[in-house]
């Protein structure tokens, strides 16, 4: 992927250059928010990383002049204020993701590889398939290998949050954000439990176990 | 705290600048001129109908005695001329032949002019003492008069006037009384005022000695209520009720700081530790590895504790309003049982819910929420029934003339009936040796989110188990 990275605080920033590039993405950088908004309008990228408060120009007041362009790239907000009120202006200047500082590196990386995949056309598809378990967003039925696999709602919007990101890590808290409309970080292993009820109702008896954990990030679905 | 002294009362040179004063200056000025000006119109209205029906006799005796002179001889008018003179009063009164003989009345001696042109005069008399029956030491010799001079058909000259002497005595009366009424206003009037302003700048300085010294640092001190009732105690009211706030605003934030410094010291102490042990141990990939990721975990927790506080100290402040909304709270109540219920069986428990549906309830989602989940969390964490788990859970949410209730009851040991308002405080934990993780903040987070929303939190003896109760009372309208 290709990423820009709009960030003032240059330690910051080379450790995420450096921690992206290992994961194999390209990241430029732009240390104020004139250049940074340049940059975001000259050059076409993948996801931008802007963070909220910058000399010269504020977070916010690029993503609006970028979105007035009609450029679509997804962008996570980066910021310190973390209250439900700087999420919401946040994301209705439009960003497409906000993440507190501080936060970890395999949280930012799950955040911004679903965020390109969201970009993608795909969408709009109205049935998932990961190996032989098939989503139906239509019908809401989900099946392994032709036997049916009955699921609560919230199992169902679980799996099906999961199957659209498919092969790309998800974190708990993305989970909760996505799946139950929380931002807030449940001290217990809350999501942890509704992944091994999904896990026993979806790979129990196969030999394939689709739902993966990823140690320190979160989880995974693939074949 | 100021380095100015504290100004204790006002200074005589500063009196004008109150509004008090001025405002009472202005009223006695305003109250003062109108009250001149009426008496000055009653003194004014009494002398001009005084002189009018003085001069009405006049002209009524003049018309009786013309109507005379013209029907009968000048023995009957003489006749009656001098019966109007010897009247006891201020009746001034001659007739004479034109040759200037007098021929009746009680003024014997008048300027030649007035005989000879009629009109109207006023002159200084030599009076006889015809004209006042009283002793003779008293009658004054000169008067003052004001006089009709005319000619009679036959020729005769009359001569009718009133004496003014006790007409102008009567004005000075009336004048003296004038004056003395307006003195009497005024001095009326400014002792009024001045002990208003007296009142009023004294419970003024009431409220600004009290305000010194909470500016010196005694932020216990109160503005004096008298329990009069009035404007004063209104105002003393509702700043007492602004200090209180303000006063426990401190408090808590002294509390914060005192908690900061304490609880966020110790692990911070810890963490550094780690990394020192990590350091001295040299090159082992392993304990490396291990005393990195203990790092990382325990400065996440270090986070968490951080954004409590702060999330609480907002709340508290009232600061965090802006993302209120119309919410279904009944929804958010039965999300929190669906997200928990697993959790709940895992540890052995049954979590039921008695929902009221279709509860909304202005208030912001995700607090409510976070609040709900921290008290679930606990009843999940210290509600079980014994050591080997087991117990039940319930999650209630009604509606009535109460307002909203939200109970969240567990059925475990419960708590003590001390403790029952210290677990709302800032780090306040019920097991000393502290073995459950969490820094002790999810009561006092709940109690300020509650708050933030008008409503209260309780905990209740379930016999046995903890009963938290919270109660949103319905909004006044």
């Amino acid at each position: 992927m290709k990423i820009l990275l709009i960030e003032d605080d240059r330690e910051a920033a080379s450790y995420l250059i450096q921690a992206l590039d290992e994961c194999g993405h390209v990241t430029h950088h732009a240390s104020d928010g004139e250049t940074g908004y340049a940059m975001a309008s000259g050059m076409d990228y993948d996801v931008l990383i802007v963070d909220r408060m910058l000399p010269r120009r504020d977070g916010l007041s690029i993503i609006e002049s970028l979105r007035a362009e009609g450029n679509n790239t997804p962008v996570l907000i980066l910021s310190a204020l973390g209250e439900v009120d700087d999420r919401v202006t946040g994301l209705r200047a439009g960003g497409d993701d906000y993440l507190v500082k501080p936060y970890a590196f395999s949280e930012l990386l799950a955040r911004i590889e679903v965020m390109a995949r969201r970009s993608a056309p795909s969408e709009a598809a109205t049935s998932y398939q990961v190996g032989d378990l098939i989503l139906d967003r239509l019908a809401r039925k989900v099946e392994r290998g032709g036997e049916v696999i009955a699921l609560q709602p919230r199992e169902f919007r679980l799996l099906e949050y999961l199957m659209k990101n498919a092969g790309r890590v998800v974190t708990r808290t993305m989970l909760l954000e996505n799946v139950w409309d929380y931002h807030f970080d449940p001290q217990t292993n809350v999501i942890d439990v509704h992944m091994s009820r999904l896990r026993a109702k979806v790979d129990k008896g196969h030999e394939r176990q689709l739902l993966q954990t990823v140690r320190g990030a979160g989880y995974v679905i693939r074949e | 705290m100021s380095e100015t002294p504290p100004q204790r009362s006002f200074r005589l040179r500063n009196l004008w600048r109150t509004t008090t004063v001025r405002l009472t200056a202005i009223f006695i000025a305003i109250f003062g001129f109108f009250a001149i000006v009426l008496l000055a119109l009653i003194a004014y209205q009494s002398t001009i109908q005084l002189q009018r029906e003085q001069f009405r006799s006049v002209e009524r005796e003049i018309g009786q005695i013309r109507l005379l002179a013209s029907q009968s001889g000048v023995r009957a008018v003489a006749f009656a001329v001098q019966r109007l003179a010897d009247r006891p009063g201020p009746g001034i009164y001659y007739l004479g032949d034109p040759t200037g003989t007098m021929i009746a009345g009680n003024v014997t001696d008048f300027p030649p002019l007035i005989l000879a042109e009629p009109g109207r005069y006023e002159l200084i008399y030599e009076r006889g003492r015809e004209i006042y029956g009283g002793p003779e030491n008293e009658i004054p010799s000169q008067g003052t008069a004001i006089v009709e001079s005319l000619e009679l058909s036959n020729g005769l000259r009359l001569v009718i006037g009133r004496d003014v002497g006790e007409r102008r005595g009567f004005n000075a009366i009336i004048l003296r009384t004038f004056f003395a009424g307006t003195v009497g206003i005024i001095l009326f009037s400014v002792v009024a005022g001045g002990l208003t302003v007296r009142y009023v700048l004294r419970r003024i300085d009431g409220i600004n000695e009290t305000s010194n010294k909470i500016m010196s640092g005694n932020l216990s001190e109160r503005v004096p209520v008298t329990g009069r009732n009035d404007e004063f105690d209104a105002v003393a009211t509702s700043l007492n009720a602004m200090l209180e706030r303000i006063e426990r605003l401190m408090a808590g934030l002294k509390e914060v700081t005192d908690n900061v410094a304490h609880d966020l010291k110790t692990p911070l102490t810890r963490l550094r530790n780690k990394a020192e042990a990590a350091l001295r141990e040299g090159a082992n990939p392993e304990t490396q590895r291990d005393a990195l990721e203990t790092t990382i975990a325990e400065s996440e927790q270090l986070i968490r504790t951080f954004n409590a506080l702060l999330l609480i100290a907002r709340a508290e402040a009232g600061t965090s309003t802006g993302a209120f909304s119309d919410i279904d709270l009944s929804e958010v109540v039965a999300d929190v049982a669906e997200l928990y219920t697993p959790v709940a069986e895992d540890a052995g428990m049954v979590l039921e819910t008695t929902i009221e549906a279709g509860i909304r309830f202005d208030a912001n989602r995700e607090l409510i929420g976070q609040a709900l989940v921290n008290l679930v969390e606990n009843a999940i964490k210290y509600g079980r029934a014994d050591k080997d788990g087991g117990g039940s859970i319930l999650l209630a949410a009604r509606r009535d003339a109460g307002g909203i209730t939200i109970e969240v009851v567990d059925r475990g040991p419960g708590i003590p009936e001390g403790e029952r308002t210290r677990v709302f405080d800032r780090f306040a934990r019920l097991d000393v040796s502290r073995t459950e993780p969490g820094a002790g903040l999810g009561l006092a987070l709940v109690a300020a989110i509650v708050r933030l929303h008008g409503g209260s939190i309780r905990f209740e003896d379930n016999q046995p188990g903890a009963k938290a109760v919270i109660v949103f009372p319905p909004p006044a309208r």
